[in-house]
């Protein structure tokens, strides 16, 4: 087995390291994470450095790029500290280049370009969420339009974001599976009204409530894709996205364990650093053990789907084991730093809470062994 | 206009380990194009946009500085190709040697106009070389550069100086050291790392150069840790803040820094 980065990884990585130190300093998350805004001029800096684009397909600007690649490029941006840092408006962004008009293409690259958030992913529901299945909000075409109604909810950036891309069940159609398409809807539509939620994590993503009355749109302009192939199409990403979502643990524990490591170096009690006590070693060796673990299980992961081989649980199990152990790290990593950690500005303090998040976004720890777990058995009967 | 960019294949600072002795290791240092070089790069590839000129990267030095990946780091930069004198006989090589080799592979590559560069290396940092292969080359050569445009007859090239700014009309060929802050180099992205791959290199014979054999070479007699400097605090009160910010210019004037 060679882990060896080619040239190319490590010429990219050392470029993504420039633009780091100077578009996206400790001071300048903070001061997000502060303010609860998004970190847009970061993601413009990253646009015109041809990173956002990076596994488009060439005719819209983008330049492939396998898996290994984009999450080595991912754990970068989030070893820097930043939640949610890189790779997952790429990963929706793909959902429209491949599914959506001609017209809905050029209009999310402009807005990529511009380094805004194109567009929030809308499927949780008050009464459907881990079970997608039982989501209520409908979607009745008529006369080349369609008209939706229901409720969104926990939605991510959606209220710095352009677009909506939402899920809704067409109600005249039996088969279940045939009943959800993927629509595109414009957050300023007549009809669409939100209710922010505050929470005690991602503070530069807002969350909110959506609710839909009556949004009534021309279905030209809305449908993404094929009516009735809304959730084949959204499972189209999910692999990779949860595998960002891993190399985004991987890339923010990292950043707790490297700023815990050198804590304990030059924190002294009892005369001593308190790096040299046992007590304080162990955390830091089992920190490393449960990093040097996520970065197997990602890369190997990232090296599958590089070579088209079946994930089949492999996806449910690294998102699984990397949202918890990434957690797992970050909470060691905050006790080594004692009361100064939990202080408002500690990066650590940050590192945690927003670590916490990725145990439910993109599907919790519970779905994952809901997936993986059936995929054993099956496997093994 | 034809633009040598001179850069430097050095090892990252960051990574060094400096010896009680004030020696240091550069065992882990990982190499990469001179900290302050890039600077250089981007001036002669916007010049050269410009002009409709060619840009021709230079660097010399140990055999080790010719890797894949030192080449298409520099390729990546915006290059439209590179020269390398690459030969352990250069290894440790004084500022002047390297100086002398460098003139002589500008010479080689001929029909050169401008030969841009750093301000100095980050590894070494004595900030000699691009002066010193100006007079090798016995042409005009200038330090802290900010700016360079085209001009009718040459070039219009600015400085920074202690003095103030100055702007100045000079006739090519010519040697410039620009400062590290004179622009901000853009970071090569993927479309640029996999273009440099396909970029011509050529590398030549330090044997086939017309270099001077050096009157003098440098030995280093010793080596120190620089000193850390006189550290103070002062806190003022602030409660007063026009009495703060007075005390504060005072204070910074008894200092020497104003
Ligand atoms: C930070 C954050 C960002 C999010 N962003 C988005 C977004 O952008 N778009 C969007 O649509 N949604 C988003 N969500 C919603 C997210 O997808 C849901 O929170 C998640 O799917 C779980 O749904 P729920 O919260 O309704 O919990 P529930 O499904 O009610 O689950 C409650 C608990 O029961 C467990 N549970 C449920 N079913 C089972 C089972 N079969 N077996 C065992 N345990 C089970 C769960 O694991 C959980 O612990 C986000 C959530 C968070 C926290």
């Amino acid at each position: 087995m060679d882990f060896t980065l080619t040239d190319e990884q490590e010429l990219l990585l050392s470029s993504l390291d420039e633009l780091l130190e100077r578009e996206c300093p400790e001071s300048y998350i903070a001061d997000l994470d502060l303010h609860h805004e998004s970190a847009t001029s970061f993601r413009k800096a990253l646009h015109e450095a041809g990173f956002m684009s990076l596994g488009f397909p060439e005719e819209y600007g983008g330049m492939p790029c396998d898996a290994v690649t984009l999450v080595l490029l991912a754990e970068r941006v989030c070893r820097q500290g930043l939640n949610n840092g890189f790779g997952l408006e790429l990963l929706q962004a793909m959902d429209i280049l491949e599914f959506g008009s001609e017209a809905q293409k050029q209009e999310i690259l402009g807005l990529l370009a511009n380094g805004r958030v194109p567009f929030a992913l809308g499927f949780t529901e008050p009464g459907a969420g881990s079970d997608n299945s039982a989501m209520t909000t409908s979607a009745v075409h008529h006369d080349g339009l369609v008209t939706f109604n229901g409720t969104n909810t926990l939605i991510t950036a959606a209220l710095q974001s352009k677009y909506l891309l939402v899920m809704a069940k067409n109600p005249d159609t039996d088969d279940p599976r045939k009943a959800i398409s993927m629509y595109l809807v414009p957050m300023d539509a007549p009809g669409v009204t939100t209710n922010r939620l505050e929470k005690i994590l991602w503070y530069t993503q807002d969350s909110c409530e959506i609710f839909l009355d009556d949004v009534t749109l021309p279905e030209e302009e809305c449908l993404v894709g094929v009516k009735g192939n809304g959730f084949k199409q959204l499972m189209r990403n999910f692999e990779m996205e949860r595998l960002v979502i891993a190399a985004t643990c991987l890339g923010q524990a990292q950043c707790a364990f490297d700023d815990a490591a050198a804590y304990a170096a030059q924190r002294v009690q009892f005369g001593q650093p308190i790096g040299n006590f046992q007590l304080t070693q162990l955390k830091l060796t089992d920190m490393a053990i449960k990093l040097e673990n996520m970065r197997n299980f990602v890369y190997k992961t990232a090296w599958m789907l590089d070579r088209g081989l079946p994930l089949k649980s492999q996806g449910a199990l690294c998102k699984r084991y990397c949202a918890m152990s990434g957690f797992e790290v970050a909470d060691d990593a905050l006790q080594i730093f004692g009361g100064v950690g939990v202080t408002v500005g500690a990066r650590v303090s940050r590192l945690w809470r927003d670590l916490r998040g990725h145990r439910f976004g993109g599907g919790t720890d519970e779905i994952m062994v809901h997936i993986a777990g059936r995929q054993i058995v099956k496997d093994h009967s | 206009m034809k633009i040598v960019v001179a850069y430097k294949w050095a090892p990252n600072p960051q990574d060094l380990e400096v010896r009680a002795d004030g020696t240091v290791d550069e065992a882990r240092g990982k190499p990469a194009v001179s900290e302050y070089d890039p600077v250089a790069f981007e001036l002669a590839r916007r010049l050269a946009d410009e002009t409709g000129g060619e840009v021709v990267g230079l660097t010399v030095g140990a055999a080790a500085i010719d890797t894949p990946l030192a080449r298409k780091a520099a390729l990546s930069r915006g290059l439209d190709r590179l020269v390398l004198v690459a030969d352990d006989a250069l290894a440790g090589a004084d500022s002047t040697r390297l100086a002398a080799v460098l003139a002589a592979a500008v010479r080689a590559i001929g029909g050169v106009d401008l030969v841009l560069a750093g301000d100095s290396s980050v590894d070494v940092a004595e900030g000699q070389v691009p002066l010193t292969a100006a007079a090798q080359l016995g042409w005009l050569g200038l330090g802290r550069v900010t700016a360079v445009t085209p001009a009718a007859e040459g070039l219009s090239v600015e400085r920074d100086t202690p003095a103030g700014v100055a702007v100045l009309a000079v006739r090519t060929p010519v040697v410039l050291a620009a400062t590290a802050d004179a622009v901000v180099p853009r970071v090569a992205g993927m479309k640029d790392i996999l273009a440099a791959a396909k970029k011509p290199v050529e590398v030549l014979a330090l044997a086939a150069l017309d270099v001077p054999a050096p009157a003098v070479t440098l030995a280093t007699l010793g080596t120190a840790k620089p000193s850390g400097g006189d550290r103070r605090a002062v806190l003022f009160d602030g409660s007063d803040p026009a009495s703060a910010a007075s005390q504060l210019v005072g204070a910074l004037r008894s200092a020497g820094v104003l």
